[in-house]
């Protein structure tokens, strides 16, 4: 047992922060801030490259598709740092553990390198307005002609669909068998004919939520497939085993620091506000109910990192995951969600001002986060799925 | 960092486990709660034939040297099996020794507890049931080479079986503070010593014990006269640690037998374990389990390496103290009536978890501590790094 950082970690952290100081520009955070580009234009990309220079980006990838071969841990520590600052440097929710576990030699190849150079986006095209917790129970129909499938179906809240360049996409190729064993992924380009997306604007776009916000997303999308022609060579594992590579890239994906961070930054944040902060004469931080508060959610973002550590600890050791995962999905958001309504009573009146507001506190931050802190509890498997699999995977509990 | 077990920890784990489910069933802590001494001497005997008791001691002491983590294990297995015996008192007040007591005191007591000869205890608590300076009140006034002690403690465990007791005292008179505070290793067979029972929730052996003109050499101090806080604060932040492991292995126990349950009881044609309301409930109390569990093993190890750790103690047994009673509580609401019966087991966990929560310190007076940490130092806090010299910007 050891739950200390080993000086070339601590090291590299150094390195990392350093880095971003000088590299995260104004140009960068302005790009990231913008619903259309979905944080991801050119100046990111420049940013990706010179962050895969130092290594960073990929590093527990295999070396023959342009990773380090590096430790799973180092990759979170600097994941970690880029998460603070808004920037994903691939892993979690890259799309690339899924591609590593289940993709053909041709393509781990084509994508792994390219998701490093930030020239391969996917868009999760898993959810559809009749499938969302029953993801299982997706109507998008995958029919094989030849060698392609043809696609028809709808998906809804495609997040990353407007920039991204492929779409992740499970569709059912067998009606005719039990709903978990009919379906099958395809890792789709963005521009074959036949996709239309159609954006779907959220609570939290106007005003535009500021970098780091929890949840944040400014824009999601619908997407319409109509007889889209996909060659068999897209499919990402066997025909019909869709549903176990999903599960095992969504696995992958509830786990690491961006999710972690979701949880636990608005603790750090309200802690220092109220330490540098007071209202007139009045300081929250001095006010003995709050104080009890504010420390019991400080324990609770440090159970949040100690089940991210857990996690990455497994994933090091090349372990399964029996119900850890899950658990922490439940745990950390719903954590999320106690801290920014705690907020809300810290700060009173204040909490609602919004970015641009007269008062606004930290730019409206806190009052973001009242939209979309519940988010993260609800995405990629919502607390009330991850219980369900807490308890029938990691427990035994019966079916009903 | 691997917040997981090793093989070697996994190991003694394992080994524990086995060992007290053959030697240790629940009869026997039902048994020992009608018990006058309240433990099997012939259980005592084996764990130190086992080396529990000496684990964590020096080994030029007769004991093994092993990091306090992994003493941690064998009570968190101690904890699961409700294990009717003296270990915790008798740890606490040994490892306090073994750090802060003289060249031979350390001779005369540590062989002694690592062979199962001698029980310790200690006594921190009077009126004022926080664990603060100015809580202490017990008098000791010095008269040259001996101290004459006389004032009441409170809540001292097993001091009917301990043959010595760490008593923190004041031998600074009209001082109130942090300073004027002395441990002192006292004999329990002194003269002016009176003890009597405490009826418990837990059917533990506790007492209070009144101290009458007890003459202690000035010998038996542990640390420097008039300079104990920080001496009994390492004690009671150990002690806490313990604890913690002790509560989380049978708050985990508590709810495999709700889970166990659930599975098996029938009602309106299925398991009860079948409906999702019994599903996230019992899914919430593994995860509880499970948070207190990494806190405390945090906090073990940050001892184990020489760093600051009040704040992860406290950290773990807020926690705990609020989730390991919500665990055990909802245990019994899963169970119905069935684990409100007295022959039933489950009440011999609830009873002592809920207990222990209330023990070394509330969750009020362990985010209070937090909240210091937290509010009251400058800097700013940043999740991951260190809470006790915190950085000048986020």
């Amino acid at each position: 047992m050891d739950f200390g950082f080993t000086p070339q970690q601590e090291a590299l952290k150094q390195e990392v922060r350093q880095f971003i100081a000088e590299n995260v520009t104004q140009e960068v955070i302005a790009e990231l801030e913008s619903a259309e580009e979905g944080g991801r234009g050119p100046n990111y990309r420049g940013l990706l490259l010179k962050a895969g220079e130092r290594g960073w980006v990929g590093m527990s990838w295999p070396k023959e598709y342009g990773g380090q071969g590096g430790s799973r841990l180092n990759q979170y520590i600097v994941e970690e740092e880029f998460s603070r600052v808004g920037v994903s440097v691939g892993g979690a929710g890259s799309g690339a553990p899924a591609i590593l576990a289940a993709g053909t030699e041709e393509q781990k190849r084509y994508f792994l390198p390219r998701i490093m150079r930030g020239e391969a986006v996917f868009a999760l095209g898993f959810t559809e307005p009749q499938a969302g917790a029953d993801l299982a129970g997706l109507q998008c129909r995958a029919v094989r002609d030849g060698d392609e499938f043809v696609v028809n179906g709808q998906k809804i809240f495609t997040t990353a669909a407007h920039y991204a360049t492929h779409l992740y996409l499970m569709a059912r190729t067998d009606p005719e068998v039990p709903k978990h064993k009919g379906i099958s992924i395809f890792l789709v380009p963005m521009d074959t004919p036949g996709i239309t997306v159609r954006p779907l604007w959220t609570i939290q776009n106007d005003p535009p939520a500021p970098i780091g916000t929890t949840y944040g997303q400014r824009r999601t999308n619908e997407v319409f497939l109509e007889d889209v022609h996909v060659p068999v060579s897209c499919m990402l594992g066997e025909e019909n085993s869709g549903w176990y590579v999903g599960a095992l890239g969504l696995n992958l994906d509830r786990v690491g620091a961006s999710r972690y961070l979701l949880s636990v930054r608005r603790d750090e944040d309200i802690i220092n506000w109220v330490k540098d902060n007071q209202f007139g004469g009045f300081s929250p931080g001095q006010d003995p109910a709050v104080r009890d508060r504010l420390a019991e959610l400080w324990i609770e973002a440090q159970v949040c990192r100690l089940m991210t550590m857990r996690s990455m600890s497994l994933v090091e050791r090349g372990s399964k995951f029996s119900y850890e995962g899950s658990a922490e999905k439940v745990f950390s958001p719903e954590h999320g969600v106690r801290t920014t309504e705690t907020i809300t009573q810290v700060l009173g009146p204040y909490a609602q001002l919004m970015n641009g507001s007269l008062g606004a506190i930290e730019d409206g931050l806190f009052a973001h986060n009242v939209m979309g802190s519940f988010q993260s509890g609800i995405n990629h498997g919502s607390v009330q799925v991850m219980r369900d699999q807490v308890a029938r995977r990691g427990l035994g509990m019966p079916r009903g | 960092m691997d917040v997981l077990l090793n093989e070697e920890e996994q190991m003694l784990k394992n080994l524990a486990r086995e060992f007290l489910e053959k030697e240790c069933p629940p009869d026997l802590a039902r048994a020992m709660e009608a018990d006058e001494r309240g433990y099997p001497p012939a259980l005592w005997r084996k764990l130190a034939e086992l080396g529990w008791l000496g684990l964590a001691l020096p080994e030029t002491y007769g004991g093994q040297g092993l990091p306090l983590v992994y003493l941690g294990h064998i009570f968190e297995e101690l904890g699961r099996a409700i294990a009717p015996v003296p270990i915790h008192s008798t740890m606490t007040a040994a490892l306090a020794i073994a750090r802060d007591g003289s060249e031979a005191m350390r001779r005369e007591i540590l062989p002694a507890v690592a062979r199962g000869d001698m029980v310790l205890t200690w006594a921190f608590t009077e009126g004022d049931p926080r664990f603060l300076p100015q809580s202490v009140q017990l008098q000791a006034a010095d008269r040259g080479d001996y101290f004459l002690v006389s004032g009441a403690k409170m809540f001292v465990d097993n001091f009917n079986v301990a043959q010595k007791c760490l008593v923190a005292c004041r031998t600074a008179p009209g001082s109130s503070g942090a300073e004027g505070i002395s441990l002192l290793l006292v004999d329990t067979q002194s003269p002016g010593i009176s003890a009597t029972q405490l009826s418990t929730l837990a059917k533990d052996k506790q007492f209070q014990v009144v101290f009458q003109g007890v003459r202690v050499p000035k010998s038996n101090l542990v640390g420097k006269q008039g300079q104990g806080w920080p001496v009994a604060e390492r004690m009671l932040d150990q002690a806490t640690a313990l604890l913690c492991a002790q509560m989380v292995g049978a708050t985990r126990k508590d709810a495999e037998m709700a889970i166990e349950y659930a599975k098996n009881r029938v009602a309106f044609g299925r398991p009860i374990g079948a409906f999702q309301s019994i599903q996230h409930l019992c899914a919430d109390m593994i995860i509880w389990v499970d948070g207190g569990q990494l806190l405390t093993y945090e906090a073990l190890w940050r001892m184990d390496q020489g760093l600051p750790a009040s704040i992860e103690v406290s950290q773990a047994k807020a926690f705990c103290n609020d989730r390991c009673e919500a665990v055990v509580r909802s245990s019994q609401v899963i169970h119905g009536g069935i684990g409100f019966m007295v022959e039933f087991n489950l009440h011999l966990w609830f009873r002592r978890v809920s207990a222990w929560t209330m023990r070394l310190g509330t969750s009020f007076e362990h985010r209070a501590r937090i909240a210091n940490g937290l509010l009251d130092q400058p800097g700013h806090v940043r999740l991951g790094e260190s809470m006790y010299q915190l950085s000048p910007s986020r």
